[in-house]
């Protein structure tokens, strides 16, 4: 083969090769952009005449955005939602490392079977326990409380699991050193485990935050008073399918909630990506 | 005093433990008693015996969603798999800052709400001048009713499903392949192996428990599917499942037999029902790699 | 004569003075009610009406608050049979008469029955005689009040009918007529209508163009559907009909009202809350469009469905209280500035006929849809309607349409399936 004859081999290749990354990150990201530019064109313009390729009215979008916010409590939402998301990270990261370190690092009567009875918590579909927890939350006094809407989510079974998978991998040397150190339970858990499992749990930050913002289901019963209304059925409201509001409206009012999480993912994108990557292939 | 030496563990594992037992085995308990009861929720349960398993056993609904669920498996599991493998070798066999490009592109759907990614795709799909039609319109090819026609409503699921989960599972796959070690293709570089060779005796067999974590995982979440399907076909607890029940699916008729019927003993029992095949598909799995690796 | 009106006013006025005093009575403490409305009830200028009727109320009742909640259709439902499982339904909400057995049965809503009767006989007398009765399964049972409604109408975008070489002076007066428009539409390379047989309510807008309520809805005493199959046979064919001329969209899709909006679908059968929206459009982009009664079979015979939007006052402590703001907001004098407001026809007749009111074309038009059209699901309040139901009529007209079965197959299986369904 001639050296010609490789390179122009070597170039068609490559060229294909960029032109099929370019045709998937369109397809992947387009959807999204094409969100973007429904809320930013004139409302009412019919699809056929304007297929919304790129934004062509960025004071219609600004309009349409304003009208939300001062028709509905989305901003109280958004509130609500952080919160809600941030209590439920705090509250799934602390509880499941304590149990994750145990399960992962020591041996102790009862380890085996109970981390099988979390391990089945993951395949059962949340629909089966809905209406029971419901009842109990509501037994509690917890309706339309923060509570209600937070503590039923903070034994996570995925993450109990994630974490176990990543605490697994820390050598037990390190453990038996800080003990010969007269380091004590908790503080080997608290100043050597912890600080070595800094991005698995980001990670699973990250996961539950993605996780609780598009949860449905749960604030829909909880949280009957508008007060405690998360964005997802603050977004329901619209996508209600009586409702009168026509598509600007309804891709606005999604296209901010959309806001929240893509911002969060292009800021903390490394962490997110990695942390991913290693709870995954240490299965 | 064994008790003794080991009450420092069972002091961390307690909040997790308490909060597991009180709200998930004491609902899922409670729910196993309501499943054999005729219960609306309000009224004293009565005792029905098996009556609530037979009566979903024979109903028409859940074989549909059983066939259509194994039909939406069968497809989306393998192919978002390989999906996510193309994607993963694509991205990695771009360097820098090019790759953190495509990969950060492939990943976005990711972080979108469930229930966004659906609204999105539902005006995409829309027959005329939906997104999707129109490009196809340039093509001369005929408007396609993606959402209503039942020979395309489960591809345009799947579909939006591995928009969704290609990019997840994509950067596993990544970590996969940058943990195998380079010595091993040069090894193969000088005994003369062609790329293809390369990747189906080091790549594949290398990541084999990535993909088995990824293939585990994606079949557990195939078997609970809901919100995407429920809102693609823009469902409410009075009618589901899209035209003629092309896109009904296990959990969304469990819902809708618990809000729009209120029989929640049925919805119980059908819940349990799919636990039974979730668990047993989960046990062939680990058995099928159990068996693999004593070969 | 006139004595007698006078000395009846006043005594109409006692009684209900001495009812706010009762009320005022009971509640020297504070009380919170909850008040579940449909979402498009809580946006915008609804919500300012809502919120004004609120504020009448509360300032006539103090210590009284009341919190507004809007809430999709679905999420309606499903929040008040989560809330009577756990003892905390909503203390006034609306819903659809459709779903109100289910909400008896799960001990949601209160026999109201004895709280109507002591209202004055005037503010009794202002309800829709039917809309009433559909709320009263037994003489001395009484679950709801009426209160907003519809009757579907046929929306007609003119500047197609124009370009098809329609005449749109005159509405269309049978479905022969229709018929014969909407295949011009088509030849003139439009689209004629929405696919009808995607939708429970759609299917039984275009049902009642042969049949009537008798014919359609529940036999509660023998547990079987009520449909009748030489009229399902006929209006299967009319959906088989339709096939090639419709937008593969269903009624309620945003689709549909983008296609009619653009100038590219002739016809669309559906309720008045589509006339905001078409409003809007009209001013924006110049759509001409406007509303007319859907033909039936023979003149003078209208399809479409009728259907409302009932209030309900959940059991318990707070019920008495509950019921005087339900009775106070379904009352004519708010009920006419709702309807003045958004043009919306509502259950109470006696607002309904108020000159002002009457006047709106809208309200007009939708007071003998509503007059002429069939009741979606009656009768109510008997049985749940089991979740299968709907969904085996849809399965079947949709199977027909396909080309699965002949009109007359699929109209013998579909009701084989529904009396199966029923027996369940």
């Amino acid at each position: 083969m001639s050296p010609m004859r490789k390179l122009r081999r070597f170039t068609l290749w490559t060229a294909l090769k960029w032109a099929l990354a370019i045709a998937i990150a369109l397809v992947a990201v387009f959807p999204i952009w094409w969100m973007i530019n429904v809320v930013f064109a004139q409302a009412g313009e019919p699809v056929s005449l304007n297929p919304r390729l790129w934004p062509t009215s960025l004071g219609a979008g600004l309009d349409k955005i304003t009208t939300i916010f001062a028709e509905t409590g989305y901003l109280r939402a958004y509130g609500i939602s952080i919160l809600y998301a941030l209590l439920t990270i705090a509250g799934v990261l602390l509880v499941g490392s304590l149990a994750a370190f145990e399960f992962s690092l020591f041996e102790f009567p009862g380890r085996k079977i109970l981390f099988g009875v979390v391990l089945l918590a993951l395949m059962v579909p949340t629909a089966v326990t809905i209406i029971p927890t419901y009842v109990l939350v509501s037994r509690l006094g917890w309706l339309n409380t923060m509570e209600g809407l937070v503590v039923p989510g903070l034994a996570s079974a995925f993450g109990l699991f994630m974490l176990v998978q990543f605490m697994r991998a820390i050598p037990r040397d390190m453990i038996e050193a800080a003990r010969l150190d007269g380091a004590g339970h908790f503080q080997i858990y608290w100043h050597v485990v912890l600080p070595l499992c800094r991005n698995a749990l980001v990670t699973l930050a990250i996961l539950t935050f993605i996780q609780t913002w598009g949860n449905y289901m749960w604030p829909l019963i909880v949280g009957t008073k508008e007060e405690l209304y998360t964005v997802g059925q603050v977004v329901g409201l619209f996508n209600s399918p009586l409702s009168h509001h026509t598509v600007d409206t309804v891709m606005t009012a999604n296209l901010l909630a959309a806001v929240p999480p893509l911002i969060f993912f292009l800021i903390f994108q490394r962490q997110i990506v990695q942390g991913i990557a290693m709870s995954g292939s240490k299965g | 005093m064994p008790f003794r030496r080991y009450l420092p563990h069972y002091l961390m594992i307690a909040p997790f433990m308490v909060l597991f037992a009180v709200f998930f085995l004491y609902p899922i308990l409670s729910g196993l008693y309501y499943s054999f009861h005729d219960w609306n929720g309000v009224r004293v349960p009565e005792f029905v015996g098996a009556a609530n398993y037979t009566k979903i056993l024979a109903s028409r609904d859940f074989s549909r969603a059983m066939g259509n669920l194994f039909a939406y498996i069968a497809i989306t599991v393998p192919l978002g798999i390989l999906v996510a493998l193309g994607l993963a070798l694509l991205v990695d066999s771009f360097t820098g800052r090019w790759s953190n490009f495509f990969r950060n592109a492939y990943f976005m759907p990711v972080v979108l709400p469930a229930f966004l990614a659906a609204t999105i795709w539902r005006w995409i799909y829309a027959p005329n001048f939906g997104l999707l039609n129109i490009v196809l319109g340039w093509f001369g090819i005929p408007s396609v009713n993606f959402l209503n026609d039942t020979g395309t409503m489960l591809y345009a699921l799947i579909a939006v499903d591995i928009w969704v989960s290609a990019g997840f599972n994509m950067v596993i796959i990544l970590a996969g392949l940058k943990n195998i070690p380079t010595e091993l293709y040069e090894a193969a570089r000088l005994d003369g192996a062609s790329k293809r060779q390369q990747l189906f005796h080091i790549t594949i067999p290398m990541l084999w428990p990535v993909l088995f974590f990824v293939l585990t995982y994606g079949l557990i979440s195939a078997m609970q599917v809901f919100d995407k399907p429920w809102l693609l076909t823009g469902s409410s607890f009075t009618s589901y499942g899209g035209r003629r029940n092309a896109l009904l699916f296990p959990v969304m008729d469990m819902m809708g037999r618990a809000f729009g019927g209120v029989k929640f003993g049925e919805a119980a029992a059908y819940g349990f029902l799919l636990t039974i095949a979730i668990v047993v598909v989960t046990g062939v799995m680990f058995g099928l790699r159990a068996w693999s690796e004593r070969r | 004569m006139k004595t007698t009106k006078a000395f009846r006013a006043a005594l109409t006025a006692a009684t209900a003075l001495i009812a706010v005093g009762f009320a005022g009575a009971a509640m020297a403490e504070d009380v919170t009610l909850e008040y579940w409305v449909y979402s498009d009830f809580a946006q915008g200028d609804a919500l300012a009406m809502q919120q004004e009727f609120i504020k009448e109320f509360t300032d006539a009742h103090p210590g009284v608050t009341i919190n507004i909640s809007g809430k999709g259709d679905d999420d309606l439902t499903a929040g008040q049979v989560a809330g009577a499982a756990s003892g905390t339904v909503p203390d006034v909400y609306m819903n659809a008469q459709s779903v109100g057995a289910q909400l008896v049965d799960v001990g949601a809503m209160a026999n109201i029955y004895s709280q109507f009767m002591a209202l004055p006989e005037e503010q009794r007398a202002q309800f829709d005689k039917d809309a009433l009765a559909s709320c009263m399964p037994k003489p001395d049972e009484l679950y709801c009040l009426p209160y907003t409604g519809f009757g579907s109408m046929l929306f007609r975008n003119l500047t197609v009918l124009e370009k098809a070489g329609i005449d749109p002076t005159t509405p269309p007066a049978t479905w022969a007529e229709w018929y014969d428009q909407m295949q011009k539409v088509k030849a003139a390379g439009m689209y004629a209508i929405p696919d009808e047989t995607l939708v429970f309510n759609s299917i039984a807008e275009i049902y009642a163009t042969t049949g009537n309520t008798e014919t359609w809805g529940f036999d509660w005493a023998n547990r079987k559907t009520r449909i009748d199959e030489a009229t399902m046979t006929t209006v299967l064919q009319k959906f088989v009909d339709m096939v090639p001329l419709n937008t593969g969209t269903s009624r309620n899709d945003q689709a549909t009202k983008d296609l009619f909006i653009s100038n590219q679908l002739a016809f669309h059968t559906i309720g008045p809350w589509v006339n905001p929206t078409y409003d809007e459009a009209a001013k924006a982009s110049g759509l001409k469009y406007d509303f007319v009664l859907i033909p039936g079979d023979t003149a003078g015979k209208t399809g479409g469905i009728r259907s409302y939007e009932i209030v309900a006052v959940a059991p318990g402590k707070n019920q008495e209280l509950a019921f005087q703001f339900a009775a106070f907001i379904t009352e004519k004098t708010q009920m006419a500035r709702w309807a003045k407001l958004l043009a919306r026809y509502n259950a109470n007749a006696a607002a309904m006929a108020d000159p002002e009111v009457s006047a709106l074309p809208l309200i007009k038009v939708s007071v003998d849809a509503a007059h002429g059209a069939m009741e979606v699901a009656a009768p109510y309040f008997v049985g749940s309607i089991p979740s299968c139901y709907n969904s085996t009529v849809i399965d079947y007209a949709s199977a027909t349409a396909d080309g699965d079965y002949t009109p007359a197959e699929g109209a013998k299986e579909m009701i084989a399936a529904l009396n199966e369904c029923m027996a369940q």
